[in-house]
């Protein structure tokens, strides 16, 4: 169904980060803002990507925001830095989407939401860390990857979870040997992220917790705040809430926590 | 969100966050209505993976059970979950609580009459004596050995033996439980449950279609346990006496066990006899005898009156058939699957040792069986992808060939759909060696394909 050469055949062509954003993103690493911004300003599809998320209710901004400058100026460095990388994804998804049912809109929504909360937790949890903040930037990257690998085999997936309650992960596993997880580090290898990101979103995966206290920690946050996302329904009827298996053992411990965090009751 | 049925249960495992708005978007109109339809004996929702749960989040799936049981008498509920779950649901539906709670799939196994596994020695304990009461009789009437603890202390001290019982049952309620004929298979004998008063309505409740599936799939025995039955009337009369005659076309047998006539007409008895229905006070007077098992027809299924060949709609279709499969074996373990000999003739098996097989049926436009037959360690390699770690148990590696052939048989229906050829498929069926195959196949013609992946040969075999 899903063979190694295909994954590798998928990695082989995952394109490099564009000129523009990695000057960008060197600038925003290093505190510039006005550089970051002028140089954003070149690319067009990325000053186009920012203006749309900023201005989504979800930010709550009351009057439009449309320069570039005054976009990084709110967001401030890291959550410049974490924008960036979000578009950086949105150039590996696809324009249509065939697995999942999702629009490029409603993936924006799922980033924008991701990166929102996120935020919220990791203040919540004092963290200031820049790396940190965009680690959840590649979490939606292994819902690209299960787009692209099993979107031609959405038939047989049906049939086999039809016998079997299998999530898209664990066929990928028992198939190859890597997972969804796995080739999103490769993405993030690729495109030189830092290294602590690959390894908050690898224990964010539930099935592989780390042996760094903070990262598995993080990882922890990240996958219930996952499932507490992909819970709404609007990412539920795009049939993404089960991709992955929900490791409520893995949360147990900081669930409290967290529903007194995001008011639930 | 469909559930997925194994052994006559249709588990639901929703997971994350369940609020009325997740909920109302996990199951759509259809969802419900597939269920419904499903070919199971009980439909449970997992509460294992969700996190949080609110009384809307959990009123989706009520209402659906409501639907389930409105159009079918199964047994409905919620499984999986621990004490502070259980206790939220029971303070959320406290006055109106007609579903079941089972704290595992295990224990609402223990309630289902599909369930294999008899015999089970089972310790509980409820603070309401009428739940108490009402789940020692269920499990006494499934063939289980209940001992139950009347106060919460006898329950600690007695569930600390952990080695005594089997399995432990806490934090579970029974709500309405099913009152479909249920039916469970031992060895090649299906046995039906039948209770109270029997009228017409057992003509809905009793499942034809599986029936006369099972009699062309080579069953010959048919047992209905009647121990609970209180009395019936005509209609039934009528009804069972059509049962026999259908049976004896086929050379099968119908045997009813504990039927008591205190209430029901004496004259009944003599006509279902004629019918050729066999009474019997005792399971065990059947089960436990070989000799008479094996005049029933219960260890061979050879003698059939009216042996059906393979025919030429189904000999058309062939192609449909081998694709299903080697699509199937090419999903399952990423190699390429070759077609490497095809013949029409009775099934052949080279080196019989060793070698597990798997059935099911298909009827509707066309009728008819797909048996496919491995070698044990080739099945196991065949089916990786669902047992997902080494194991020797074959009965691990049986259930998961089951369901193997399971998705060979859901190809195989939406390819001949594709053909306008209309078909449903019946429940899978497995045989632990060739001899137990042999039973229901030797006599009959078909088309065998020999065919393999990653030079592991296998067997496909089509007959009606």
């Amino acid at each position: 169904m899903i063979t190694k050469e295909k994954i590798n055949a998928f990695i082989e062509k995952i394109p490099p980060a564009p000129k523009a954003l990695q000057a960008t993103l060197m600038f925003l690493n290093s505190g510039e803002l006005v550089k970051a911004a002028q140089i954003a300003e070149t690319d067009l599809a990325l000053k186009s990507y920012l203006k749309n998320i900023v201005n989504k209710p979800i930010y709550g901004f009351r009057n439009e925001v449309s320069e570039i400058s005054q976009i990084f100026g709110i967001l401030g460095v890291s959550s410049s830095q974490q924008t960036v990388y979000n578009y950086m994804l949105t150039l590996l998804s696809p324009k249509k989407w065939e697995l999942f049912h999702l629009t490029e809109l409603h993936f924006h929504d799922l980033q924008a939401e991701l990166s929102l909360e996120w935020k919220k937790i990791l203040n919540h949890l004092n963290i200031e860390n820049d790396d940190i903040e965009s680690a959840i930037t590649l979490f939606p990257a292994s819902i690209i990857v299960a787009e692209a690998l099993f979107k031609e085999k959405k038939n047989d997936v049906d049939i086999l979870r039809s016998v079997n309650n299998l999530d898209f992960n664990t066929i990928l596993t028992r198939l190859c040997g890597v997972d969804l997880f796995d080739i999103s580090e490769k993405i993030a290898q690729k495109w030189e992220m830092p290294d602590t990101i690959a390894q908050i979103v690898q224990a964010a995966s539930g099935s592989k917790p780390s042996q760094n206290d903070q990262i598995n920690t993080l990882g922890k946050w990240m996958h219930l705040l996952v499932f507490f996302v992909l819970s709404k329904p609007l990412f539920i009827e795009a049939e993404l809430n089960d991709f992955i298996e929900f490791q409520v053992e893995y949360v147990q411990d900081i669930y409290d926590d967290f529903a007194k965090l995001m008011e639930i009751q | 969100m469909r559930a997925v049925v194994k052994h006559g249960i249709g588990v639901f495992n929703p997971q994350g966050f369940l609020d009325g708005n997740s909920a109302t978007s996990l199951l759509s109109v259809e969802d419900i209505e597939a269920t419904v339809k499903l070919n199971a004996d009980m439909i449970l929702v997992s509460l294992k993976k969700v996190v949080f749960f609110n009384r809307n989040g959990l009123d989706a799936f009520v209402k659906m059970f409501a639907k389930v049981r409105e159009e079918k008498s199964i047994s409905v509920g919620f499984c999986d979950y621990d004490t502070k779950k259980f206790k939220a649901i029971q303070n959320f539906y406290k006055n109106d609580l007609n579903f079941s709670l089972f704290a595992s799939q295990e224990i609402a196994a223990l309630f289902s009459q599909s369930y294999s596994e008899k015999n089970q020695n089972v310790l509980l304990y409820n603070n309401d004596k009428s739940q108490r009461s009402a789940m020692a009789i269920e499990l006494h009437d499934n063939g289980h050995n209940p001992i139950i603890a009347q106060t919460e202390e006898e329950f600690e001290s007695k569930k600390s033996n952990e080695s005594a019982y089997d399995v432990v049952i806490e934090n579970s309620y029974l709500g309405q439980m099913g009152q479909n004929v249920a039916s469970r298979v031992t060895g090649n004998a299906i046995i039906y449950t039948i209770s109270s008063f029997l009228d017409a309505e057992i003509g809905n409740l009793f499942n034809i279609a599986y029936h006369n599936n099972s009699l062309n799939v080579g069953f010959r025995l048919f047992i209905f346990d009647a121990y609970k039955v209180i009395s019936m009337n005509i209609h039934a009369l009528n009804f069972f006496s059509r049962l026999a005659s259908s049976a004896a076309e086929y050379n099968a047998t119908i045997c009813f066990v504990g039927l008591s006539f205190e209430k029901t007409p004496k004259e009944f008895k003599e006509t279902l006899e004629d019918a050729g229905i066999m009474f019997f006070d005792q399971m065990e007077n059947i089960l436990g005898d070989k000799e008479l098992l094996e005049e029933l027809g219960a260890s061979s299924a050879a003698v059939i009156k009216n042996k059906r060949t393979i025919n030429k709609v189904t000999v058309a279709e062939l192609p449909s058939f081998v694709d299903a499969t080697v699509s199937t074996i090419e999903m399952m373990t990423n190699s390429k699957a070759l077609k490497e000999a095809a013949e029409i003739s009775s099934i052949n098996i080279k080196n019989p040792a060793n070698m597990i097989a798997s059935s099911i049926g298909f009827y509707g436009d066309m009728d008819g069986m797909v048996i496919l037959v491995f070698p044990e360690d080739i099945a196991k390699k065949a089916c990786q992808l669902l047992i997902g770690e080494n194991t020797d148990d074959t009965e691990q590696v049986l259930d998961t060939l089951a369901e193997l052939v399971n998705i060979v048989g859901g190809k195989v229906k939406s390819l001949l759909h594709d053909h306008k050829v209309n078909v449903n498929i019946t429940l899978p069926r497995t045989y632990p060696n060739i001899e137990s195959l042999l039973e229901i196949a030797q006599d009959r013609k078909g088309a065998q394909v020999d065919l393999s992946f990653d030079n592991d040969k296998f067997l496909f075999f089509l007959t009606r």
